[in-house]
């Protein structure tokens, strides 16, 4: 779904966002960011970079130390507890670390994203079985995630992410226990979320086969920092000044 | 709907995945409320049976000499002057003998030896049913000792008095249950709580993170709690209530049981302590969601 810069309002607004953790840690200095709807961003950089904490920053899992982040207009550190809650539900969120319970099923573990939101057990049922299959995991269904291997423990957290046809869609390192072909099944489902459902996807990685040909934003952290990244293609450089 | 069966799955779940401490938690919160009831059950009868002594209550003048009737009224006067009293009653050595074979009924015959006027004669003084004051009741028995031919006065108020000091006793015992058993319902329901917390910190974590509300990760555990305080007194009165028929069913006929008209609660007070239970149960749940919950 390409998107229109002139006439969107972002979805996500970063300005001179600032992350300092204790004693002082500078994990982000003065970040200005704006992620339209609709959109596919890719952001890079190294590990420690600061990927991770942005990510953060944007469901507040975090707080800045300075700046101001606004999501679908609305000011995240005026939105009260509860009303932060009810926002996590319509953004899909893949840790890097997955956080799944290892000793429930797969089913069990996308379910919990749907059952917050009190949806019916038909269409839970429904909306796993089209998410596994989307990343081949259909046979895994009923298996503990704590037997699945890591690459396929990294696809149920993202179908989990995707549940609930998230308006944002956050991915950590989504393909860093991904083969190619694995890959391609995660690059498929972004593209499915972002077509089908509007999603905004948002891609922090350090992999390059998920960005490198793609005609979409990709932007790169570097010690705190955010910048054009330098290897754009002509499509990208368009994009980023657009 | 949904929202009820998934409040309702999810305490199911918080109940199978501890259930070890679960029963052990609702065998202490049925044994406090069983030993609570338990006193409570025998203070409330012994309530009830120190009223009706209370009402039963009468004065005994034995005399010397029976009164004349002419100055009977005289006799009654000074003592309604003295104190409030119900009635007063003249008794004759021929109608105290006529009342004892009366209550000897067929054994009567062991009288027969001893002649109509062998009992004393004597005023009976009943005093209105609000003097249930031990020291005014003596005072008041002091008092018929200086009638004219007066011998002795039975007042029962030694009697009384040892009732009553049993039954002070008793109020403290049940004062202390009642303290345990807020003590025992509320930091056991909190402990429990806390238990489960514990064992599903990893899930209430990504919950938190999958943005379930306040209400979706609390409510189980508050529901928890609420069941375990209806179950468990539920069980402590159940247990009671055939503790009692069974005492009921062994000591029935002539004794201690008859004596007091030993009674269940009534319904009202059985609701009201299975309230109490499910309350307590509920407090502690609160307690302990708002200490180790942070949404």
């Amino acid at each position: 779904m390409p998107r229109d810069a002139s006439t969107d309002k972002p979805l996500v607004e970063l300005v001179s966002v600032t992350k300092i953790y204790p004693p002082d840690i500078v994990a982000l200095e003065d970040v200005s960011l704006r992620i339209y709807k609709g959109e596919i961003f890719f952001l890079t950089g190294m590990s420690g970079a600061g990927k991770t904490t942005l990510i953060k920053l944007i469901c507040r899992l975090e707080t800045p130390t300075r700046g101001l982040i606004e999501v679908a207009g609305r000011d995240l550190s005026q939105i009260s507890p509860a009303g932060i809650q009810r926002m996590r539900q319509k953004i899909g969120i893949a840790y890097q670390d997955f956080r799944l319970l290892e000793k429930q099923t797969v089913l069990q573990n996308i379910a919990m994203a749907m059952e917050v939101t009190y949806a019916s057990t038909k269409a839970i049922r429904a909306r796993v079985d089209e998410l596994l299959a989307l990343l081949n995991l259909s046979d895994k269904r009923d298996k503990l995630t704590g037997e699945l291997s890591r690459g396929e423990q990294q696809r149920v957290a993202l179908a989990r992410a995707a549940a609930n046809g998230p308006s944002l869609l956050l991915a950590d390192e989504p393909t860093g226990n991904l083969d190619p072909a694995a890959t391609e099944l995660v690059i498929n489902l972004f593209r499915h979320l972002n077509e089908k459902n509007g999603s905004t996807i948002v891609v922090a990685t350090h992999d390059k086969s998920i960005y490198a040909e793609t005609e979409h934003r990709v932007m790169d952290l570097r010690n705190g920092h955010l910048s054009a990244h330098p290897n754009r293609t002509p499509r990208q450089i368009e994009l980023f000044e657009a | 709907m949904h929202f009820l069966a998934y409040i309702l799955r999810q305490t199911g779940k918080n109940l199978r995945q501890t259930w070890g401490t679960q029963v052990m938690t609702l065998l202490t919160v049925t044994l406090s409320v069983l030993l609570f009831a338990f006193f409570f059950l025998i203070y409330t009868n012994m309530l009830r049976a120190s009223a009706r002594l209370g009402d039963d209550l009468r004065l005994i003048v034995y005399l010397d000499q029976e009164i004349p009737e002419q100055k009977r009224p005289e006799i009654e006067k000074k003592i309604r002057d003295f104190g409030p009293v119900e009635k007063v009653v003249f008794v004759s050595r021929t109608e105290a003998f006529s009342r004892l074979s009366a209550q000897l009924d067929k054994e009567k015959d062991v009288l027969n030896d001893l002649g109509p006027d062998f009992l004393p004669p004597s005023i009976e003084v009943y005093p209105l049913k609000n003097l249930h004051d031990l020291t005014k009741i003596s005072q008041f028995s002091d008092f018929l000792l200086t009638l004219p031919h007066a011998a002795k006065v039975q007042s029962g108020s030694d009697w009384l008095r040892r009732f009553g000091d049993f039954t002070s006793l008793l109020q403290v015992v049940v004062l202390l249950s009642g303290v345990l058993l807020i003590i025992s319902m509320t930091f056991i329901i909190s402990y429990t709580l806390r238990l489960t917390v514990v064992s599903r910190q990893g899930e209430l974590e990504i919950l938190r993170l999958l943005g379930a509300t306040s209400a979706y990760i609390r409510l189980p555990l508050l529901l928890e709690g609420m069941l375990q305080g209806f179950l468990g007194s539920s069980l402590g009165l159940a247990a009671l209530y055939l503790l009692y028929q069974w005492i009921a069913s062994r000591f029935s006929g002539p004794g201690f049981l008859n004596l007091f008209d030993f009674a269940f609660f009534p319904p009202e007070l059985t609701a009201a302590i299975l309230l109490a239970g499910v309350v307590l149960c509920t407090g502690g749940s609160l307690f302990s969601i708002r200490r180790f919950i942070r949404i």
